[in-house]
């Protein structure tokens, strides 16, 4: 029953499409309000509805270079994981730590972890960006990036 | 103002010092972002829109169109040396730019993609000037449901042409217009899926959905080809001179295909990607040589590269005059727009003569500094094509967080714009595309106002929509717009 991708991720629209259709049934409406704010929200949904019905039961055609996309090597999902899991850490400290710090480390970090080997080039990389775009948005732009555990 | 002082007064905002520098600095950044395969004009305008954070919006604004319209032509310059489009409205233009540069003739390849860009920008920025402003002042009498049809014509539009299956691209399209009911409701004061998070109160900011879903969609591709090297790094590229053959060979198809071109760029959801693909099917198809397209052609490539630029000024048309964006990437300039205060549309002309005709007239400077960096300039910037892929990885992430956010100062938006990263990479993956979902959210809060006033205007009765020609004729066209590729199916299955 669910063989081919379309039937898979159809089934897996529908069912998220049910929850957001309990969801929008939830809203409140008031009186007098000819549309109200629910009726877009129930629209969208009983539409999505149907597509996924309509998208299960469709003919799979995609390329074979569209299949290969899928495919994704073990060592590249880690790098993938590695990746994201880096920018995570990077976000979480941005504010207590610092733009300027976090964001170099993060720069340095990430081209190593990728297999960026030019320590010197990397390092310079690292440290000249974040400085320089801070002193744009702050002394330029007026926009306040976090300034973190650093005097300036 | 009359039209003529609104021209004077749009050259003298693009010919300023100011002016001049951001047309250059749009350009050459856009050129830049454009060359990097993947990288396209969505990309390049999202990341650039928080360096405008308190600029003049109008210079703000020629630079961001001078990104818009560099990126295109950057993209060119990867499908010529490399055969890896930075973008997909280059895509034709690899077809007999690659094998121009296989042959050791890369250089004229580049000139007549350079030329050809110009030409094709230049006759439709003067098409542009004529026609944005007639479109504005019919506009000005649109009322709700026209405005609703119109915007319901554009989505239907882009998720019909899309490429690949529809019924994806609609549900693309879904999903957008869902993600854009998040938050405060304007009319009610309802908060809608927020889930008691007050992050979520103002909705999702587009800037989010656009970085997600194009540039950290595509850091993940080029994670994953993280080894692969580009190749070329520009040098060595052969002469750029062309000869009076040439000349002659690019004038047939430059003419024709700026105006068909600029057209195409027009229709909502057509854009530089398939003007460029039926210019250069339409060139071979009246050529007396077809045999010679795809084998470094100077037709095949002159074509293409005409019509991409043209579309490029032609989807200003409808965003500029009718605040309606036909395409992804004119939904990302209606974005950068609404982040600078400014509402396009009909009033924009009156109400702000120097944006809406200084956007314009930049766009003739534009043209020229796009074809000084395209011919003696190009083989030191394609050594952007040299940077390894690692530090490009970290810097677009680097990019694409501080954009979020230097524009909400929130964290909560940086955790939301990776998970929007892999929701693009995941659409992507299954080939759903991200245009439909990018335009229907920028679209969905506009659509959503424009039916309700529709309805309290008609006091709930549907009616209204189908009582003016206007918006007659536009939900037919979108009616006709979604049954297009049902009949082109059927039409196919009968050849068969």
């Amino acid at each position: 029953m669910l063989q081919g991708v379309n039937r898979k991720i159809g089934l897996i629209l529908a069912i998220l499409t049910a929850g957001y259709l309990y969801m929008s049934y939830q809203l409140p409406t008031y009186p007098y309000i000819p549309v109200d704010a629910d009726a877009i929200p129930k629209t969208l949904g009983w539409l999505l509805l149907v597509l996924s019905i309509a998208l299960f039961f469709a003919k799979d055609q995609d390329t074979e270079e569209q299949k290969a996309k899928r495919r994704i090597p073990k060592k590249d999902t880690l790098a993938l994981l590695g990746v994201f899991l880096l920018a995570f850490i990077y976000i979480t400290f941005f504010q207590t730590v610092g733009f300027i710090i976090m964001t170099a480390l993060f720069v340095y970090f990430c081209s190593w972890f990728l297999g960026y080997k030019n320590h010197i080039v990397n390092a310079i990389v690292s440290i000249a960006f974040p400085v320089a775009l801070y002193s744009i948005f702050v002394y330029m732009l007026q926009i306040r990036l976090p300034q973190g555990i650093l005097p300036f | 103002m009359g039209s003529i002082e609104g021209i004077l007064t749009g050259f003298q905002v693009a010919f300023s010092i100011e002016g001049v520098l951001f047309v250059l600095l749009g350009v050459f950044v856009g050129t830049f972002i454009g060359m990097l395969p993947g990288l396209g004009p969505i990309s390049a305008i999202a990341i650039m829109i928080p360096i405008t954070y308190g600029m003049e919006p109008t210079l703000a604004l020629v630079m961001m169109a001078g990104v818009y319209y560099g990126a295109v032509f950057g993209g060119s310059t990867s499908s010529i040396l490399l055969n890896a489009p930075g973008i997909s409205g280059t895509v034709a233009s690899s077809f007999d730019g690659y094998p121009m540069a296989q042959q050791g003739k890369a250089g004229k390849a580049l000139a007549i993609a350079a030329l050809s860009s110009f030409a094709g920008g230049t006759v439709s920025v003067v098409l542009l000037m004529i026609f944005a402003p007639m479109l504005a002042n019919v506009a000005i009498s649109f009322g709700p449901p026209a405005y609703f049809a119109l915007m319901l014509l554009g989505l239907t539009a882009i998720a019909s042409l899309s490429e690949g299956s529809t019924i994806k691209a609609l549900i693309s399209a879904v999903v957008g217009f869902m993600v854009a009911t998040i938050g405060i409701d304007p009319q009610t004061g309802t908060a809608r899926f927020t889930f008691g998070s007050t992050n979520l109160l103002d909705g999702i900011d587009f800037l989010v959905i656009a970085l997600g879903l194009f540039a950290i969609a595509e850091v993940c591709y080029l994670v994953m080809n993280r080894h692969k090297s580009l190749g070329g790094s520009g040098k060595d590229i052969g002469s750029l001179k062309l000869s009076k053959e040439d000349a002659k060979e690019m004038s047939g198809p430059i003419g024709r295909h700026s105006i068909l071109g600029f057209i195409l760029g027009i229709l909502p959801g057509a854009g530089a990607t398939i003007a460029s693909f039926i210019s250069y099917i339409t060139e071979k198809r009246i050529s007396k040589n077809p045999d010679k397209f795809g084998k470094g052609y100077v037709k095949g490539l002159a074509a293409p590269e005409t019509s991409n630029n043209a579309a490029t000024s032609g989807a200003f048309v409808p965003l500029l005059s009718l605040g309606i964006p036909g395409s992804g990437t004119t939904a990302v300039m209606l974005g950068a727009f609404l982040v600078l205060g400014l509402q396009p549309g009909p009033m924009l002309m009156g109400d702000e003569p120097e944006v809406f005709w200084g956007i314009i007239a930049s766009m003739y400077i534009g043209n020229i500094f796009l074809l000084i960096l395209n011919l003696p300039l190009i083989p030191y910037i394609a050594r952007i094509l040299t940077i390894p892929r690692p530090l490009l990885i970290s810097l677009v992430i680097m990019f694409s967080l501080i954009g979020v956010y230097a524009i909400s100062f929130s964290v909560f938006d940086l955790y939301l714009l990776l998970a929007f990263g892999v929701l693009g990479f995941l659409m992507r993956m299954f080939a759903f595309p991200a245009p439909p979902f990018i335009l229907a959210f920028i679209l969905g809060g506009m659509m959503e106002q424009s039916f309700r006033q529709s309805m309290t205007i008609s006091d709930g009765n549907i009616s209204i929509f189908f009582e003016s020609n206007i918006s007659l004729v536009l939900i037919i066209l979108s009616a006709l717009s979604l049954s297009f590729p049902i009949l082109k199916n059927i039409w196919a299955k009968k050849k068969a």
